[in-house]
């Protein structure tokens, strides 16, 4: 194993993101793997989705990934800025690495959702590993609509 | 700060402003003109007294908000404290309601850009005449539900911007019009009748403090600042609102207002009186804000509603799925937004203004009883923060007001709204009876007192209450030969859970024979199903459980099986597979290619080599579909008295660490009395020489997609091909059937 993943750090956004992920990491040689799923907040004003909702999508997401990954630790984080927290999380667990696997979409859908990917890499204190998504044709078709 | 802290981040004036945006909207800014020409100066007291209706309410809100805060406020409270059945009428009462207030403020919008734009002329098509409000109506709702279900976490604050733009604009309006109010203007006072019927009209403008209360789970401290923001919110648009409409009555000469020509805004020419163009452009500015916020954040109320009635069972929970990319409930909103189109385009202002009120006055006067609910029936874990000053007059007094203002709304809009509390009524007991979850605190607290109640209200109680789901097991028959043992397993599963066997003949015909002709063939199809299906009643008869039968003929078996497992609600699926059942495998593979991974419910697949419970070998390595097979060893076992073994493979040195995971896995999942074995090396092996001693090995799928890997021979085939026992695959339905690909 590498050093690099020895202590991973996964975030993931969506079910299907959990489990595209969990199976990238699964090819490589990892240590520990702590998921995290950030619940974006608006910072003083109603979120796009109720808080327990979201809630309940981050408990099927960590089902997601332990299907694949076994029983791993999990965590909900919420923030305004989804990779300030993604690095928060990191920071507070020392992690060895941010584990991230790129989500497509068009440039349309990444400028009105912001590419918290883009994010995690360029303003990052710790290494950022993308892993590519092992089995982009099995995909179900809904990922990016 | 704890993360659960994090998550609240409304503060006092954030939430005040949830409530004084959502209410401030096109109720002040469309229709004084119709206060006032049908209620001259009495247009103020309609307000006025709305407010005060209001203001009841707000207090029983405050209570129920501060006991619980969560998703779903209004609709959430009243579920809570008068059982699905209410639940069901509060919850379409408040989507519906505020779909229609959505529509109304809409066009409320339409005609503030025509007003800025000066568009007049009718827009033809054809023979089809569209008037230009409606059509920019219909593009603004398409644009804030666009918003919403892209989600932009910036409209939030905006909302914060836009509320103190709007109260200084009124604020300076009314100041300005204080100076040049004379008595003299006033006009003429109307009748009772007259004045209560605009103040349900415009009650329509009080639908926003409950709103703050769908949000409750946000706000920070909200024992505090919830009762603050929903009451106050209240008083503040109530004053605001006087006087706007005193201004509008008393500066302006009597007349003024009715000598309008329609397409001008009142509000506006009355800004314009007084403060030259810059008040109409400031009171025009101030309409779109108004409107587009208020519009926003109902559209976004909304979808919370939604979650908190699919979470108790009374819609799809599908409905709540988040969108992977935007993270925004986005199928809640794109019908939430369909049916505020739906609303511009069949319905005039006055009609979506009253359509939202009435449907809010329901909710309001349900809202109220729930509370008095909640005080009798002196629930354990109901201590709200905040208490209702003067308990029972001011929600007793909420109900009526609430209530008794519906009569004095048009009788058409009162009829409407009948037709869509009955159709609620009727959703509960077609739909959401055998579904919901949830038990009112009401008839949990007459039925524990069943003894002094009236028999009328227990009886009551009884009828209505949720039947909890019953739990529905259905059974695909392809051949006879193996009908007994798969009736037996479904009839022993259903016995142990009290539910139905719901026994299906699937005539499979090949591709080449139409289906048409297959029916003409009906005679013989029917004679053999009839045989089938009379000896499969009989099998489950044995159980004692109730079946259901039924017959359909289909190309593609598999898809039947999946399609019929949906429409006949099946709770878990019992099939049959092997070389002679539902086809072969290679026949089935061009069937499988159009399945997605997911099952539509619980799967249980059985390889039969005749059925013995007696001992059962259950392999596991944790996860979901594990959890299924050892639910059902576990009913087996009750049944049966069955000895079941659970079997780890661990590897080379891992022994201790599986022993300890498969006693916690026991214990987890109430099989403390199984006998424990771990096994090293090759799986495959390892279960086909534990399966030696067994008569029944339950195998879980490994991931996603059991059927698919039944045909395409995977680990977990081999071991059904090799061992000698029957073999149980589970798949557990993970909520994300073919239905859900819809969007």
């Amino acid at each position: 194993m590498s050093d690099l993943l020895e202590n991973v750090l996964l975030p993931v956004a969506s079910e299907e993101d959990a489990r595209t992920s969990a199976r990238a990491l699964t090819s490589h040689d990892y240590g520990t793997v702590t998921v995290v799923h950030v619940i974006e907040k608006a910072d003083g004003a109603p979120d796009k989705a109720g808080v327990e909702q979201r809630e309940e999508a981050a408990e099927e997401m960590f089902e997601a990934a332990r299907a694949v990954l076994g029983d791993v630790e999990t965590e909900v984080r919420y923030g305004s800025d989804v990779a300030e927290t993604i690095f928060d999380a990191a920071d507070e667990r020392d992690s060895s690495a941010i584990v991230v696997t790129p989500r497509g979409g068009n440039r349309f859908v990444q400028l009105i959702t912001g590419d918290v990917a883009l994010h995690l890499v360029t303003d990052t204190d710790r290494p950022v590993v993308v892993l590519p998504d092992d089995e982009t044709d099995t995909d179900p078709p809904d990922t990016d609509e | 700060m704890s993360d659960g802290e994090l998550a609240k981040d409304i503060g006092p004036l954030a939430a005040l402003t949830i409530g004084v945006g959502t209410m401030i909207g096109a109720g002040i800014f469309v229709l004084p003109r119709t206060a006032i020409s049908q209620a001259g100066s009495f247009a103020i007291v309609a307000f006025t007294l709305g407010g005060a209706i209001a203001l009841l309410t707000a207090f029983s809100a405050s209570e129920l908000g501060t006991a619980m805060p969560k998703s779903g406020g209004a609709y959430y409270y009243v579920n809570h404290a008068l059982g699905p059945l209410f639940g069901s009428i509060a919850g379409w009462a408040n989507w519906l309601g505020l779909a229609f207030a959505s529509a109304f403020y809409m066009v409320g919008f339409g005609q503030y850009i025509q007003q800025i734009f000066g568009l007049s002329a009718a827009l033809t098509v054809g023979p089809v005449s569209l008037n230009p409000v409606k059509l920019i109506a219909l593009g603004g709702a398409a644009l804030f539900i666009a918003v919403n279900y892209i989600g932009a976490k910036e409209t939030g604050r905006l909302q914060n911007v836009i509320v103190v733009i709007l109260v200084a604009i009124l604020a300076v309006f009314t100041v300005y019009g204080g100076l040049r109010a004379d008595p003299s203007n006033l006009p003429p006072t109307a009748g009772f009748t007259d004045t209560m019927t605009v103040t349900g009209i415009i009650f329509v403008s009080y639908l926003g403090f409950v709103q703050i209360t769908s949000v409750a789970e946000e706000i920070q401290d909200p024992g505090v600042n919830l009762p603050r923001a929903v009451i106050g919110s209240v008083l503040l648009v109530t004053a605001i609102y006087a006087l706007v409409l005193l201004t509008m009555a008393a500066a302006v000469e009597p007349g003024f207002i009715n000598a309008l020509p329609t397409e001008q805004i009142a509000v506006v020419e009355v800004a314009r009186l007084l403060l030259g163009p810059i008040g109409a452009i400031a009171m025009l500015f101030g309409g779109l804000l108004a409107t587009a916020s208020s519009a926003n954040a109902s559209i976004l109320a909304s979808s919370r509603i939604n979650f908190a009635m699919g979470r108790d069972g009374i819609v799809s929970e599908s409905l709540n799925e988040i969108h992977p990319r935007f993270a925004t409930p986005y199928r809640s909103i794109a019908i939430t937004g369909g049916l505020i189109l739906l609303f511009i385009a069949a319905g005039t202002v006055e009609t979506l203004a009253s359509m939202g009120s009435v449907l809010h006055l329901i909710i309001y006067g349900l809202l109220n009883v729930a509370l008095i609910v909640m005080r009798e029936a002196d629930a354990e874990d109901y201590n709200p923060d905040y208490s209702v000053p003067l308990y029972p007059v001011v929600p007793v007094l909420g109900t009526l007001t609430s209530l008794g203002l519906i009569v004095f709304i048009s009788p058409l809009v009162i009829g409407l709204s009948a037709v869509l509390v009955v159709g609620a009524v009727l959703w509960y007991f077609g739909y959401a009876r055998s579904r919901a979850t949830k038990e009112g605190i009401l008839s949990q607290f007459i039925l524990s007192r069943s003894d002094e109640m009236p028999d009328a209200a227990v009886n009551a109680a009884t009828g209505v209450q949720p039947d909890g789901g019953n739990y529905r097991v259905m059974v695909p028959l392809a051949n006879p030969e193996h009908e007994t043992d798969l009736i037996t397993l479904a009839s022993a599963v259903a016995k142990q859970r009290g539910g139905t066997v719901v026994a299906t003949h699937i005539v499979s015909v090949p591709d080449q024979t139409a289906l048409a002709g297959a029916a003409e063939r009906a005679d013989e199809i029917d004679e053999t199903s009839e045989r089938l299906l009379a000896s499969a009643k009989e099998d489950a008869k044995t159980f004692g459980v109730d079946v259901e039968t039924s017959t359909i003929i289909s190309h593609k078996s598999f898809e039947a099986i999946f399609d019929a497992a949906k429409s006949h609600d099946a709770d878990l699926v019992v099939m049959g597979w092997g070389p002679d059942s539902h086809g072969s495998p290679g026949r089935a593979e061009s069937a499988m290619d159009e399945l997605t991974e997911a099952v539509p419910c619980d799967f249980l697949v059985m390889r039969d080599r005749g059925f013995d419970p007696s001992r059962i070998l259950l392999p596991t390595a944790g996860g979901p579909d594990s959890d299924l097979t050892a639910s059902i060893a576990k009913l087996l076992q009750a049944e049966y008295d069955s000895e079941v073994t659970l079997l780890n493979v661990a590897d080379e040195g891992g022994r201790d660490d599986a022993e300890a995971f498969l006693e916690g896995w026991a214990t987890e999942h109430g099989l403390d009395d199984a006998a424990l074995r771990v096994e090293t090396g090759d799986v495959e092996t390892a279960i086909e020489s534990a399966a030696e001693d067994a008569t029944l090995l339950f195998v879980g799928a490994t991931e996603e997609g059991l059927l698919r890997r039944l045909v395409g021979g995977s680990v977990v085939l081999d071991v059904v091909d090799d061992v000698e026992c029957t073999v149980v695959l589970g798949e557990k339905h993970r909520h994300r059937g073919l239905l859900e690909r819809l969007f």
